[in-house]
């Protein structure tokens, strides 16, 4: 969602490119794509799968914001067991009263045991970090990269964390 | 005086002898990343950032505890020590829990700072995800283990400038841990005169003020100098 930070420049990215799926289109599957943002950190089995996905039908991927690139405040949990941040979640928490049991329907997703960056389970093309991420740097990064030029996010002022 | 003349980077530059590789690279422009440096205090090379190359020397020498010598040829910005630099960067944030966007320091945290100075985009290593204590019990400070990265200006501010001895590391490796007193709890401590100096000192989140809300924690570090000049003076 930090696309739209963008503000009306996004008119100039939807003028070189068609975005095709995105919380603010309404499409289910994922079709071969130039270049794919995705935000978020690899929790478990569902999220494992869907970036394997991303990734092979994306020429360009890049890890947008700090949950993608380092885990952020998703990483959190890793300190503790799998076991442990579901008990304490679903039982142990005042809220859950004695009632409180641990989910394991299987339509549910499986919690991994670490929380991971996207570089941890595929190739990225390219970080932007931030928390959240510089609307100008994911500008920036999009109108190189829509203009078949090599955006260089390595130098002060393009990097942001938190 | 007789001055010693030395080339660094390609540039001849002349100094009184007996200064260190980094205050002569300082004294001329010549920009080297430190963290466990601090003007006004005794260096110790724990960061190894300042890592420069000498002509002439096997290994690399940290250029804030090595004195210059006549007619050295050093090199501070190579291709290698460019890389060195950017690895112990990412193993800083790869050790302990390092989350920016939750930390009081974010925004006013030397560690960020350096990150965008190395161009740092993302951390090559597995995060170690080590559980680390935090320590409330000083009522008005706060010491989170999951931000320190050990540059002991805490223990050294405390030791040579306030004259408590309040800080201290234990263990090594990864289990290092600064540690207050005998490892005891801060809030009990009969040595801290919770003169805030460590606090001032620490280049990350680690060391904070209660009360302080996320990005809020702004810190002084360069007031030791001043009072350790101050302090000459006043001899």
């Amino acid at each position: 969602m930090s696309l739209l930070d963008i503000d009306e420049r996004i008119l100039d990215v939807a003028k070189l490119a068609d975005i095709v799926k995105s919380p603010i289109v309404d499409n289910k599957d994922l079709p071969e794509v130039d270049v794919a943002l995705v935000e978020g950190s690899v929790t478990s089995d569902e999220h494992y799968h869907e970036i394997q996905l991303i990734r092979q039908r994306s020429k360009v991927l890049i890890a947008l914001g700090d949950c993608a690139v380092t885990g952020n405040v998703t990483r959190l949990r890793n300190v503790f067991s799998k076991e442990e941040v579901l008990k304490h979640a679903y039982v142990d928490l005042p809220s859950n009263d004695s009632q409180g049991q641990m989910p394991s329907h299987p339509a549910l997703l499986k919690l991994h045991d670490k929380v991971i960056p996207l570089h941890e389970a595929v190739k990225v093309d390219y970080f932007i970090s931030g928390c959240p991420p510089s609307a100008d740097t994911i500008f920036y990064v999009l109108f190189e990269l829509l203009n078949d030029r090599r955006p260089h996010l390595e130098q002060e002022g393009k990097l942001k964390y938190g | 005086m007789a001055k010693v003349f030395l080339m660094i980077d390609g540039r001849q530059v002349e100094s009184e002898p007996g200064k260190t590789i980094l205050e002569i690279c300082r004294d001329n422009g010549i920009d080297i990343p430190t963290m466990c440096h601090l003007d006004g205090l005794t260096d110790v090379g724990a960061c190894r950032l300042c890592l420069v190359e000498v002509e002439g020397v096997s290994k690399l020498l940290p250029a804030c505890t090595t004195r210059i010598q006549a007619n050295q040829v050093i090199h501070t910005q190579t291709d290698k020590l460019k890389k060195y630099r950017r690895m112990i960067t990412e193993l800083f944030f790869a050790e302990r829990n390092h989350i920016c966007a939750v930390c009081v320091s974010n925004g006013h945290c030397e560690l960020q700072e350096l990150g965008y100075k190395v161009g740092m985009n993302h951390v090559h290593f597995h995060y170690l995800n080590q559980k680390c204590d935090l320590d409330a019990s000083h009522p008005w400070y706060v010491m989170d283990h999951n931000r320190c990265i050990l540059c002991t200006r805490c223990v050294r501010v405390c030791a040579e400038v306030e004259g408590a001895h309040h800080w201290n590391v234990m263990n090594r490796g990864v289990q290092a841990r600064v540690i207050s007193d005998f490892n005891t709890p801060w809030g009990e401590s009969i040595t801290c005169t919770s003169c805030s100096k460590c606090v001032e000192v620490c280049p990350t989140g680690a060391l904070w003020s209660k009360q302080t809300l996320q990005g809020k924690m702004e810190k002084h570090p360069e007031k030791i100098a001043e009072l350790m000049e101050k302090r000459k003076m006043s001899l």
